[in-house]
């Protein structure tokens, strides 16, 4: 994640030869870049398949071997014919893709439901976390941004352009506990732990949204400090424009498309700790599904937790990469280019 | 990249080494020193405390923090302070682990990818892709659970998520020499692609990628911490430093349990992205 900051500064010469450049049709740049995401994302359940299934210890054997499951033996040989256990790697591989690409991704190995009805069960108290979460994110970035432009003393604003490094090291796990410790057990006065109150929901967003305003806020005070020494900020200021409308008007907007280019990351970053957050916060959630599914050795639904992650990620990243060429005034330029291939 | 136009590599090396000790900033300085008595702990812990970190002395359980335990003690009365010195070696030694697998798989993968182009870039490309397409830490958490849970697998686990951070940043660097005018001349005069490689390609790619290792050594300690906090470390009585948190977290009368692992975790990683970010700067 934090690769982000690394990427964003000046390390990428110019656009990857996969992004959109100028001169090449928008709408085939659009269709190849949508094949490229259907690919990767039966590679990716492909590889947490072969990730899952093929490292040591075959679980889904181990689990149906566990006489504790309640399992007739008829239905045992049930679901192992539907996982088709029994046969080579390379057609269990087959089954799970050709059940993928329709929509199924198999059974619980514990609780028999199926597993897309587990996550769609889980989903909506992720979303809750995860919307909050970035939501705080983004205005925690805002705030850290602006302050480090306009806020009075050398001292202060050199204090919130540290405030992301040290956002960065601190564990959200460990940032948790501490808002837990903090406010519950020493306060006694919010509702931290409890996953239905708002206020609950506030602390584990907030744990979640700590470290991921961090990249977001390196890279709005990266390009704030470049574009805030352009003639035209100059222009704008000599015209009697305020402070706040000038960072408004003129700086955010520059700063937007880094920042959709990141979103993507970001969410990767949103899912991957909602699963310690909805641990230590004891929440309901995708995370919580995942946590029993790793200790049950419930591999279908760990696998479809991994596939969700998968296709939020790259359709997200699908949609920024579609989104940020529009968004670029450069494209304006070549409307031209456009026309021509929409008149041919 | 001005030095780019092929220094002798001798003079590179005395160049920054005048450059560590003429112009180092105090806090890059500091966290040196941090990182330093964190690795002795890891390869030296019996040197930094008598205690031992499995056996404890339950009449003494409980204690806050003193002269005699800088960290207090536990529920079976350990000393906190040498369990944390303990775990160093299964906390940061395991991300040098992890760091050096994502380096060099990533690194291999990266300078293919961008060295010879073509089909073989558009393969390792979507293969890079799908590593990306899953989250890190759930990767991380797919990984562990299918080699099982111990400290050293977690290290492979998330060395194996970061190799396509490294491999991209690699592929980044390696396209941005491989056009330059000086590697055109040099294949010009009759230099051999593992020539170019090697004289020109890798020195010039290393110093942002030595940037990006210190930084994901920071990252891989925290992926290792909440792998530990989870469970999915090595079981007790072993002391990883995610682990100690998990810990202390039972024990409401004993913030210090918490806190101790927990400070010394955030100071590491302070410490260690206060470097990257110092390798960065002075690129």
């Amino acid at each position: 994640m934090t690769d982000v900051a690394l990427l964003a500064s000046d390390q990428l010469p110019g656009p990857a030869p996969g992004s959109w450049s100028r001169g090449r049709p928008y709408f085939v740049y659009a269709l190849q870049r949508l094949a490229q995401a259907v690919v990767v994302i039966i590679l990716a359940y492909a590889l947490s398949f072969v990730l899952i299934t093929v490292l040591p210890g075959n679980a889904i054997a181990t689990v149906l071997g566990n006489p504790e499951t309640g399992l007739s033996p008829a239905q045992v040989k049930n679901v192992e014919s539907y996982y088709g256990v029994t046969k080579p790697v390379v057609v269990q591989l087959w089954l799970a893709l050709t059940r993928f690409a329709q929509g199924q991704l198999g059974v619980s190995l514990v609780t028999h439901q199926t597993v897309t009805s587990l996550i769609a069960g889980a989903l909506p108290y992720t979303l809750k976390l995860a919307g909050t979460a970035l939501l705080i994110s983004l205005i925690l970035a805002a705030v850290i941004a602006y302050g480090s432009q306009y806020l009075p003393g050398k001292w202060a604003r050199s204090v919130l352009r540290s405030a992301p490094s040290l956002f960065l090291s601190v564990p959200n796990f460990i940032i948790g506990l501490l808002l837990i410790r903090e406010f519950s057990f020493q306060l006694h006065t919010f509702d931290v732990l409890s996953p239905d109150s708002p206020v609950g929901t506030f602390f584990a967003a907030l744990a979640l949204a700590i470290p991921i305003c961090a990249p977001l806020a390196e890279v709005l005070i990266a390009n704030l400090d470049r574009e805030s020494g352009q003639e035209y900020v100059l222009v704008a200021r000599s015209r009697g424009l305020t402070q706040a409308k000038l960072f408004a008007r003129h700086l955010v907007k520059p700063s937007m498309l880094p920042a959709v280019t990141m979103a993507a990351l970001i969410v990767g970053e949103l899912m991957g700790g909602a699963i310690i957050t909805e641990e230590v916060f004891g929440r309901n959630g995708i995370g919580s599904v995942m946590y029993q599914a790793v200790s049950q050795q419930d591999t279908p639904v760990l696998q479809g937790v991994v596939a969700l992650a998968a296709v939020v990620f790259v359709v997200v990243n699908l949609l920024a990469d579609l989104v940020a060429p529009l968004l670029d005034p450069r494209v304006r330029l070549t409307g031209g280019a456009r026309r021509e291939v929409a008149a041919a | 990249m001005s030095v780019a136009i092929a220094p002798q590599p001798a003079r590179r090396l005395s160049a920054a080494a005048r450059a560590v000790f003429t112009s180092v900033p105090p806090s890059v300085l500091l966290s040196f020193v941090v990182v330093a008595i964190v690795l002795l702990w890891a390869l030296f812990p019996g040197l930094f405390t008598s205690y031992s970190a499995v056996l404890g002395n339950t009449a003494t359980k409980f204690e806050g923090p003193s002269a005699q335990h800088w960290f207090g003690t536990d529920d079976l009365g350990r000393d906190e302070f040498a369990r944390v010195v303990h775990g160093a070696g299964p906390s940061v030694g395991t991300a040098l682990v992890a760091v050096g697998i994502g380096l060099f798989a990533g690194g291999l993968i990266g300078l293919l990818a961008g060295f010879f182009g073509g089909w073989v870039d558009a393969v390792l490309g979507r293969l890079v892709d799908t590593l990306l397409a899953i989250p890190y830490f759930l990767l991380a958490v797919v990984i562990v659970v299918g080699l099982g849970f111990d400290t050293i697998n977690a290290a492979i686990a998330t060395g194996i998520s970061s190799v396509a951070i490294f491999a991209r940043l690699m592929r980044a660097e390696v396209l941005k020499v491989r056009h330059s005018v000086f590697v055109e001349s040099s294949y010009l005069q009759g230099g051999s692609r593992g020539y170019v490689l090697f004289r020109h390609v890798l020195p010039n790619a290393y110093r942002s990628v030595l940037a990006l290792s210190v930084l994901q050594l920071g990252q891989a300690i925290i992926v290792i911490a909440a792998l530990a906090f989870l469970g999915y470390g090595s079981p007790p009585p072993a002391s990883d430093w995610g682990e100690l948190v998990s810990a202390g977290q039972s024990y409401a009368t004993a913030p210090w349990l918490v806190y101790c692992p927990a400070i010394v975790i955030v100071l590491t990683v302070l410490s260690i992205n206060r470097i990257s970010r110092w390798l960065r700067k002075t690129n």
